[in-house]
């Protein structure tokens, strides 16, 4: 398994539920990298993927290519889950 | 105007026999030949320093004991301050010569500028008009940098760690974006004009308003003049016209703008013109503005076909070229691409039709505006987003006019020089340049800010005048740049790759512009005004940086520069593009470096240098497609090449050393210089060497039957 990518905003809403997921995949053993668009480096990671809005969830694999994403919006855990499972 | 004078001085104390050489005459600054009078030096001291009156006094009486000792019987007025100067850095007192200091131009260099013509910007011609322009320049230049900046700041851009823009404008904004209304709705009345136009009622008539408020335009703001959804705009003068007088006022619209080469200093006025084929969404319920500068009582959205058959026939005129098949200079077409373009009734024609123009001629700017955003261009690559206070005004479009007030550039490579590989020192350095940059605008924002506050006395009088409630130049809306050049460099400098190479090297490129961008916001927040990053045009800072980083960063920036050191043709890579050299697939090249677009608010900009090659039409229009649907570019223009002949007026796809029609070697090559065409043979040392490293597109559309083959030479 690759990583998940977790970006958010301090100001976002629905941030905070989107951390959780990633709290909880974390417990599983899955890598899960936060990105926070208020600074360079997140905001920079967040170019590179072209996320233009928070919470945004990216799944890839070993190689780095996109399994999955969702931008502006969360995805269930069953659903980040049949990602990674498939 | 430099004066040469006779200076003589009855001298009662000297021998008869000396009387002759020491009578001293000054031909003074008014033109006119005064006696020596040792307390004219005082007085200029006391009257333009702060020096006391005794120091003052003994310094008149040595330069006049120099004058006397010496053989000079020809004294210019320069020279008498020179040697004022000099006794004044004999005794320390450094800002006292400052002040007392005279600016000008030796006479070896007016020789020069008069006789040979200026290469710093291709869009200024060699003539009396042009040299008087360059005249004016140098002159305020040095007044910026010793008058209205701090002496941090001008150091600093004397040293090249930054670029502060237009210095030879320091007395006006960098560049304006307006709406046709505020000329429909006010008519023409100018201060200072000798008289006063009413609000037109024939189309000819809007357009000669139109032009004459760009020239006046023009001659109060140093940079690019743009105009928001014109085809929109003109919609309820063209109702009942035919198809031939539309594309007549078409005609007559690009020719008047080509054809300014009688304006400020010979120069074209550097014209944007902002097209749609939709009614923008914020002007569909507006209510539109008519022949007399009345309410027509219809909304634009009423105007649709009227604005489409405009906006069609423009790029019937720039598909045509000017009289020898050229591409039209200016002014420049942007189309904005929006989701609703695709939704539009004959959308696809259009885009058809606007990238047969972009093949043939490479006029067209495809500007896309994704989502909800919508943009007004103003200058090559800057465009604002419209927020909600100008979704407000958009209901009296008049009110749209938007100004950016200065452009300072940060020399990325130089920070990557200073900061030895150190990632700390490197964005430290960032920070201190920016910093830099915010001073060098607050600097110029409280020295216009001086000029405005004269009002209709003032030299900016024009941007004062008040029809509508606000001054014509808002100040609370205006926006100061900056921007950047040498990414890719810097990057390499840091990594020892160039962006292209790696992923790493990729990313560090947007790190850097992701700490800028939010340093920026920061500091807007800080000092309540906006500082927004932008991708500066370069056409001379590319070459200016690499040219002093050769000098101050040897033998590292020997390996850093690109272009050719021995020929002297070296440059930076423009902002954050990717290597012009790299070897990539053009809708690649635009999704990478669309990847910084979105960090970059005031606009950016992709190139697709196409060289000889003349894709088809629907090839073009499915890049502008693909290019719209699934990247974060912000704009792309295509760029092809042409020789035109000035012996048999034709003109040549591709650069040659010859005409392919007739042989003459009395050509021009043309191309895209940074953001407008332009005649290869002005351009400077830095954009030539850019121009034989460009990567040419060539390959990847596919070439008509009938293109010419012809080899590159420049």
């Amino acid at each position: 398994m690759g990583s998940i990518k977790i970006f958010t905003k301090a100001e976002c809403p629905k941030c905070p539920a989107a951390k959780e997921i990633g709290g909880i995949l974390k417990q599983e053993g899955l890598r899960v990298n936060y990105y926070d668009l208020e600074t360079p480096d997140g905001l920079a990671e967040a170019a590179f993927y072209s996320v233009l809005s928070t919470p945004t969830i990216i799944i890839e694999d070993e190689d780095e290519r996109i399994l999955a994403g969702w931008r502006g919006s969360i995805p269930t855990l069953q659903e980040i889950q049949g990602v990674i499972r498939a | 105007m430099v004066t040469v004078t006779d200076i003589r001085e009855r001298q009662r104390d000297i021998a008869p026999g000396d009387t002759t050489d020491m009578a001293l005459f000054v031909r003074t600054s008014e033109e006119t030949m005064e006696g020596w009078d040792r307390q004219r030096i005082v007085d200029a001291l006391m009257r333009e320093t702060y020096i006391d009156p005794d120091t003052a006094d003994a310094i008149s009486q040595e330069v006049e004991d120099i004058i006397r000792g010496s053989t000079i019987n020809m004294v210019t007025a320069p020279l008498v301050r020179e040697l004022v100067d000099a006794k004044l850095v004999e005794r320390g007192l450094e800002e006292i010569r400052k002040q007392h200091t005279r600016l000008g131009m030796p006479l070896y260099d007016v020789n020069q500028l008069i006789m040979h013509p200026n290469k710093e910007n291709a869009n200024v011609p060699h003539g009396p008009e042009a040299t008087n322009l360059t005249l004016a320049e140098t002159i305020k230049k040095e007044y910026a940098l010793l008058h209205v900046f701090s002496q941090e700041v001008a150091d600093a851009h004397m040293r090249g760690d930054i670029h502060l823009h237009d210095l030879g404008f320091i007395d006006r904004p960098y560049c304006s974006g307006q709406s046709l209304e505020y000329i429909k709705k006010f008519g023409l009345n100018l201060p200072n004009s000798i008289s006063m136009a009413k609000p037109a009622k024939h189309p000819e008539v809007l357009l000669a308003h139109m032009v004459k408020f760009a020239a006046g335009l023009q001659s109060h703001f140093a940079g690019a003049i743009g105009w928001d959804a014109v085809n929109l705009f003109f919609a309820p003068y063209l109702v009942g016209m035919g198809d031939r007088e539309v594309k007549q006022l078409a005609q007559m619209l690009i020719f008047e703008f080509s054809q300014q080469a009688v304006a400020r200093g010979g120069q074209a006025i550097f014209t944007d013109l902002n097209l749609y084929w939709e009614v923008p969404k914020h002007f569909r319920n507006v209510p539109a503005i008519g022949p007399n500068g009345e309410f027509t009582g219809k909304t634009y959205n009423d105007y649709m076909k009227e604005a489409q058959r405009f906006a069609w026939a423009l790029f019937d005129v720039y598909l045509e070229g000017d009289g020898a098949g050229r591409p039209f200079f200016f002014p420049k077409p942007l189309v904005h691409i929006t989701e609703n373009f695709f939704m539009t009734p004959d959308n696809e024609r259009f885009l058809n039709h606007i990238c047969d123009v972009a093949s043939e001629k490479g006029n067209t700017y495809f500007v896309f505006d994704r989502g909800e955003t919508a943009k007004i261009s103003e200058c090559c690559r800057l465009s604002f987003k419209l927020e909600a206070s100008d979704l407000e005004d958009a209901k009296q479009p008049w009110k749209m006019r938007y100004s950016a007030l200065q452009n300072v550039t940060l020399n990325l490579p130089r920070i990557g020089y200073i900061s030895d590989g150190n990632d700390t020192k490197l964005f430290e350095n960032i920070s201190r340049f920016m910093e830099l940059a915010v001073k060098a605008h607050l600097e110029k924002k409280t020295f216009l800010e001086r000029l405005l506050a004269l009002g209709e006395e003032g030299p900016l009088a024009l941007l004062t005048m008040n029809q509508d409630g606000e001054s014509y130049l808002r100040m609370h809306r205006a926006t100061y740049l900056i921007g950047m050049v040498g990414l890719n460099e810097m990057v390499k400098v840091h990594t020892g790759q160039e962006m292209h190479e790696s992923t790493e090297a990729f990313k560090l490129g947007l790190q850097v512009i992701a700490h800028m961008k939010l340093l920026a916001e920061k500091m807007s927040k800080h000092h309540e005004m906006r500082f927004v990053l932008e991708q500066t045009p370069a056409e001379s800072t590319a070459y200016r940086f690499a040219k002093l980083d050769m000098r101050f960063h040897s033998p590292q920036a020997g390996h850093i520069v690109k272009g050719d050191i021995a020929q002297g043709e070296i440059f930076y890579t423009n902002s954050t593009y990717l290597s012009n050299d790299a070897v990539m697939n053009p809708i690649e090249r635009v999704r990478q470096e669309g990847l910084f677009h979105p960090l970059i608010e005031a606009g950016s900009l992709t190139h697709i240098w196409l060289g000889e090659s003349k894709p088809s039409p629907e090839s073009l229009a499915n890049f502008v497609t693909k290019t719209f649907q699934l990247t974060q570019n912000d704009q792309i223009a295509f760029s092809p090449e042409f020789t035109t002949c000035n012996e048999c007026a034709r003109t040549a796809r591709g650069l040659m050393d010859r005409c392919a029609y007739c042989g003459s070697e009395d050509v021009d090559g043309i191309t895209r210089i940074t953001g407008y065409f332009t005649k290869i043979s002005s351009w400077n040392k830095g954009k030539l060497g850019e121009l034989r490293d460009r990567y040419r597109n060539e390959a990847f559309i596919k070439k008509r039957p009938d293109d010419a083959q012809v080899k590159i030479a420049v």
